[in-house]
């Protein structure tokens, strides 16, 4: 019975396990032992790794880099912004959401590997700093968590079947809930830089 | 409505989606009721428009 489940439901049972085991990690508190731990990493990129070197001494290296981290994370909410208005609704109607779909989630591609490369530099350049900002970590969170969603349970859905045969209310659902995390993705980049 | 429209993958996404709003709505409500309480804090009450200059 069970493996007639999982067989039938394993983006569920998936979904499930992964839940549980973040509900355990909290309980448990391994986050909070693991974190001390992270520290002389972070304070490794910042002063002994070749991009922590080059984010420091050279400024203008520095702000390019940057400057292409933030024209990455603007092609991301530009991909992501287009893919799900027009899953509810709003813009090119006259366009089928398949084709949207299809056509945004290269760029998405492209520019999530574009934005977490530079990412790197750009935080290695502040480690220090970064490492005890409580809103840093809910940005890799909610970017984690963003990346997942769209990768193993909206494209899966979305490219299973065409749109007109999935649930309305699901297909709204699930653009509000990408637009909010990605939403939250760059609020807290933005916080980081104001913090 | 149909069933079978609600498969394995249409449950996980309806199941991410709740998880990943409840959360962003909890992260936010929390950070908005922080910063309400720092401002009547630093103010005494929460003005929209926190000038120190006025009172």
């Amino acid at each position: 019975m069970l493996s007639n489940f999982l067989s039938n439901y394993r983006s569920v049972a998936v979904l499930a396990f992964v839940v549980l085991t973040i509900a355990l990690v909290e309980f448990f508190g391994v986050r909070a032992s693991v974190y001390p731990s992270l520290l002389p990493f972070f304070e490794w990129l910042k002063y002994s790794s070749w991009i922590g070197y080059l984010g420091i001494t050279y400024g203008s290296v520095y702000a390019t880099i940057q400057a292409v981290h933030l024209i990455s994370m603007a092609l991301i909410g530009g991909t992501i912004l287009v893919a799900d208005l027009r899953l509810l609704g709003v813009l090119l109607k006259d366009i089928p959401s398949e084709t949207i779909t299809k056509g945004t989630h290269q760029c998405f591609k492209y520019s999530l590997s574009v934005a977490i490369a530079t990412g790197i530099f750009c935080a290695a350049g502040v480690a220090d700093k970064v490492y005890y900002m409580p809103v840093f970590w809910i940005k890799m969170l909610a970017l984690f968590a963003g990346s997942c969603f769209i990768f193993f349970i909206k494209l899966p859905l979305l490219n299973s079947r065409p749109h007109n045969e999935v649930d309305p209310w699901m297909l709204r659902m699930l653009a509000v809930a990408s637009i909010s995390i990605w939403f939250t993705v760059a609020a807290t980049g933005r916080w980081i830089g104001f913090s | 409505m149909n069933n079978s429209k609600w498969d394995d993958r249409t449950i996980a996404a309806a199941s991410a989606s709740l998880i990943i709003l409840g959360a962003l709505l909890y992260y936010w409500v929390g950070e908005v009721q922080s910063t309400v309480e720092l401002l009547e804090l630093a103010y005494g009450s929460l003005k929209f428009f926190n000038n120190p200059l006025v009172f």
